[in-house]
């Protein structure tokens, strides 16, 4: 903790009428670190309750883009700084949060313009266009989302203005509604309701402002040092490309604390002995993840005995599931056959090797790899664009959440880009058949869109908590099975939640159905699957394919 | 002065058809197992595409010899006609014209050799209207003119079952080069400047039907339509009945030369159709 005397002065400084460049760049690096320590609550707010909810991450990536444009700067001009963390924040930005949080960064910075420092006047006026800017960036806006927790807060503080000018209590009253609008969020938006969270984006929002508070009264924003988090947010799937050097073992242990723990020293200690370290705390027990070498196999537990009564210790060979799931899954780049000059060049992202190589084998210009949360930014989609030697650029973004940094990355670039809205894998290589690269563009990108209604799309995947959606009830770790993004079954057996997906598609009035296996399934499950839908389909063709995917164990679709 | 009109078997024209407009047919050769047949006589189409995905080797196709062609147009002239027009198959295709030009050449210019750009009824069309024209006693520029305006207005586009014939026969170049397909798809093509251009593919053959109905209905009225296939003859019945719109002729139904089908495979579907002028 930082001396009382410090924070003081602090407060001193921004609640003074005017902050200049230099103090928004440690609001920024505020922000980005606390919303960094919640991360994984973030994440663990998804609807479905899928394993690819990654909201968190990506609202970090994307403030991580924008302090990363500021980091070296010097300069104290606060209207240059935060056009700095707009501009990066565009060109960083992933997944749809990613995206309207890079619109908020815009609107304010609009507003400011060249101004050396913000007043609470100024900073009220901002949050308003930065609220305007972001519902304008969205086609159909919808309520209960960050759109609102944005607009709330921009109406607290237009209301706190009569009050007062200070920036800081300004930015409390703009905290506190935005708190509130976060938990209002189930109570607009069925769906949240329904699966009992509040919305993601609207939360990460709150913790960006939250962040800069805490900076300001000198609170800690590390809080894996003092606080510890919900057991359901610890992510403990072990799904690395590649595992740290020197960690050969997952250990996990549960525990009842005999009294309060040093978290400081705990920390140390432990990251003595090992890394990727998660500490979690639900239901009376505490549980703590980590990955050791060989040598302190047995490190972890005895430390704990120490600490209170241990009651269950799980233990996983981190090589050995490494080496299950690598599969024939190489990390190879595809090959692509470099596109004509002046063709039609299409971009696909995509999930997974295998997929990859398939969009290759159809004619794709262009790959980009989703990355870490499987969302590209803005960025690195404006770069393959530039790289092809064409003006006629398709993007397939085979994914809603890649949708709008596509659509970004269109606007951006001088070039004719078009994005037909795949939502799905299935979709976009349906879309990909239509690709006539000597054609006519507009004919194409016609063919493309009415394309996407060919086909059907299955997900089957592991629920991550339990749930009732649309009157399907899952528990969390049975199979479930989205149609068209919509959960439809859910089962015990992988074959089983398969087929009755199948089933409720009505996949027995379609020719072909294709499988695509992702990382965690060996080739001969998808052999074995491929025979259990072929029993139980007998009119239609089906074919498997390697897909390398992360999170779904197929992809599967029906034409 | 009476004008010959000569074209190769892989214009499809039915026998009857041929009789009556009196068209003069060489049949190409296919060559199955180490023989040879003639195209459309010593084997039927029918019997060919039936076994054509179980042969070990892939059956090749060659053209008439010049000799033939030669022995043709001696006996033509000696009957009497002073113009001979022979319309085949697009050089691209097949080497027939380049054999056709050979046979030609002694006879001091009065058979014209022409490449018709086009396939299957795509050629056969313009051979039918040809030899009307050449029945009505109509002079050599007027018939030639008329060949040319109707390939102009010929449309010819066709789903292919799978890229597996067209990738073994190695005639077109796309399919050549291709680095292999992971999805299986069914190509779709349009023969057109004398080429097989590849118009996009699908994955079912439901959305291979609907396109083609939909690419034959924005070609607007027609003067002359064949629906064209190999071995597919119920959805080529299928096809015309949902096309359902009156035309100035019979539409004819074929299971199209060997020729072509070796290089294309069983159970595709298109159509050859002439837009009627404006």
């Amino acid at each position: 903790m930082e001396p009382e005397s410090q924070i003081t002065k602090r407060r001193e400084f921004y609640g003074k009428r005017a902050i200049d460049g230099q103090a928004l760049k440690k609001l920024i690096e505020a922000s980005l670190i606390w919303l960094r320590t919640n991360q994984e609550i973030v994440n663990a707010l998804n609807v479905f309750p899928v394993p690819d909810g990654d909201t968190g991450t990506n609202m970090v990536l994307t403030m991580q883009a924008a302090y990363d444009e500021i980091q070296n700067s010097g300069d104290s001009n606060f209207g240059k700084m935060i056009h700095g963390v707009a501009h990066g924040a565009l060109m960083g930005a992933r997944g749809n949060s990613g995206v309207i949080l890079s619109q908020i960064w815009r609107g304010f910075a609009r507003c400011v313009g060249e101004s050396e420092t913000l007043d609470g006047e100024t900073f009220v006026r901002a949050l308003s266009e930065a609220r305007h800017t972001a519902y304008k960036g969205v086609v159909r806006p919808v309520e209960g989302t960050i759109l609102t927790v944005i607009k709330d807060a921009a109406i607290a503080a237009e209301d706190a203005l009569s009050e007062t000018g200070n920036p800081i209590l300004l930015l409390e009253k703009v905290i506190s509604a935005a708190d509130e609008s976060v938990e209002h969020t189930p109570e607009l938006l069925d769906v949240l309701k329904e699966a009992g969270v509040v919305d993601a984006g609207g939360k990460g929002l709150y913790y960006i402002l939250e962040g800069m508070l805490r900076y300001i009264d000198g609170l800690p924003l590390d809080t894996s040092l003092t606080t510890v988090q919900p057991l359901s947010s610890l992510v403990l799937d072990n799904s690395l490309e590649s595992i740290e050097a020197g960690q050969d073992w997952e250990v996990i242990v549960d525990f009842r604390s005999q009294g309060a723990i040093d978290m400081v020293n705990f920390y140390n200690d432990l990251e003595n002995m090992g890394t990727s370290i998660q500490f979690g705390e639900g239901d009376g027990i505490y549980r703590l993840h980590i990955h050791v070498p060989n040598e302190n196999y047995y490190a972890p537990e005895d430390y704990i005995k120490n600490l209170g009564i241990v009651t269950k210790v799980a233990k996983e060979n981190l090589v050995d599931q490494m080496e299950r799931q690598t599969n024939g899954c190489l990390e190879q780049e595809p090959e692509i056959m470099p596109l004509e000059p002046g063709k039609i060049g299409v971009i696909a992202v995509v999930p997974g090797s295998g997929i990859a190589r398939i969009f290759a084998s159809m004619g794709v210009a262009a790959i980009v790899k989703g990355g870490q949360t499987m969302n590209p930014s803005t960025e690195e989609i404006i770069r393959e664009i530039d790289k092809l030697p064409t003006d006629n650029v398709i993007i397939l973004p085979n994914n809603k959440n890649i949708f709008m940094a596509a659509k970004t990355a269109a606007e951006f670039s001088a070039k004719n880009v078009t994005v037909i809205p795949s939502r799905t894998i299935p979709q976009g290589l349906s879309a990909m058949l239509c690709l006539v690269p000597d054609g006519d563009i507009e004919i194409v990108v016609s063919d493309m869109q009415a394309a996407l209604e060919d086909v059907e799309t299955g997900e089957i995947t592991t629920a991550t908590r339990t749930v009732e959606l649309d009157g399907v009830k899952a528990n969390k770790g049975d199979i479930i099975g989205l149609l068209n993004g919509k959960m439809v079954v859910s089962s015990h057996r992988l074959d089983q939640a398969c087929l009755e997906l199948l089933n409720f598609a009505h996949a027995d009035h379609f020719e072909i159905i294709t499988l695509f296996y992702g990382k965690d399934v060996t080739v001969q499950e998808a052999l074995q699957m491929q025979d259990t839908v072929r029993s139980a389909f007998p009119e239609q063709e089906v074919e498997i394919h390697e897909g390398c995917q992360p999170h779904y164990h197929f992809i599967v679709s029906i034409e | 002065m009476p004008t010959a009109i000569v074209t190769d078997s892989t214009a499809d024209i039915p026998l009857e058809i041929a009789q009556e407009l009196n068209i003069h047919i060489v049949p190409n050769i296919l060559i199955l197992d180490g023989k040879e047949y003639a195209d459309g006589i010593d084997i039927s189409r029918h019997e060919f595409y039936e076994r054509l995905p179980y042969l070990q080797i892939p059956p090749t196709t060659a053209t008439a010899s010049s000799g033939t062609y030669n022995r043709l147009f001696e006996e033509l002239i000696r009957l009497g006609f002073n113009q001979i027009i022979s319309i085949h198959v697009s050089k691209r295709f097949s080497g027939v014209f380049n054999a056709v030009s050979v046979a030609a050449q002694p006879f001091g210019g009065r058979i014209h050799v022409i490449d018709s750009q086009q396939v299957t009824l795509g050629l056969g069309f313009q051979v039918c209207d040809a030899a009307e024209a050449a029945q009505s006693d109509a002079p050599l520029e007027v018939i030639l003119n008329r060949i040319k305006g109707v390939r102009s207005r010929v449309r010819v586009f066709a789903m292919l079952d799978t890229l597996e014939f067209l990738h073994r026969s190695g005639r077109v170049s796309w399919a050549r080069a291709r680095i292999g397909n992971l999805l299986r798809v069914k190509p779709f093509i349009e023969v057109k400047d004398g080429q097989a251009k590849r118009i996009a593919d699908v994955r079912t053959r439901r959305k291979g039907f609907e396109r083609l109905l939909s690419l034959l209905k924005n070609l607007g009225p027609l003067e002359k339509l064949a629906l064209l296939h190999s071995n597919a003859e119920n959805e080529a019945e299928k096809l015309l009945e949902a096309y359902n719109t009156k035309l100035p002729s019979n539409p004819f139904i074929i299971n199209v030369t060997t020729t072509i089908g070796t290089h294309v495979g069983p159970n595709g579907l298109g159509f050859a159709a002439v837009v009627k002028t404006l």
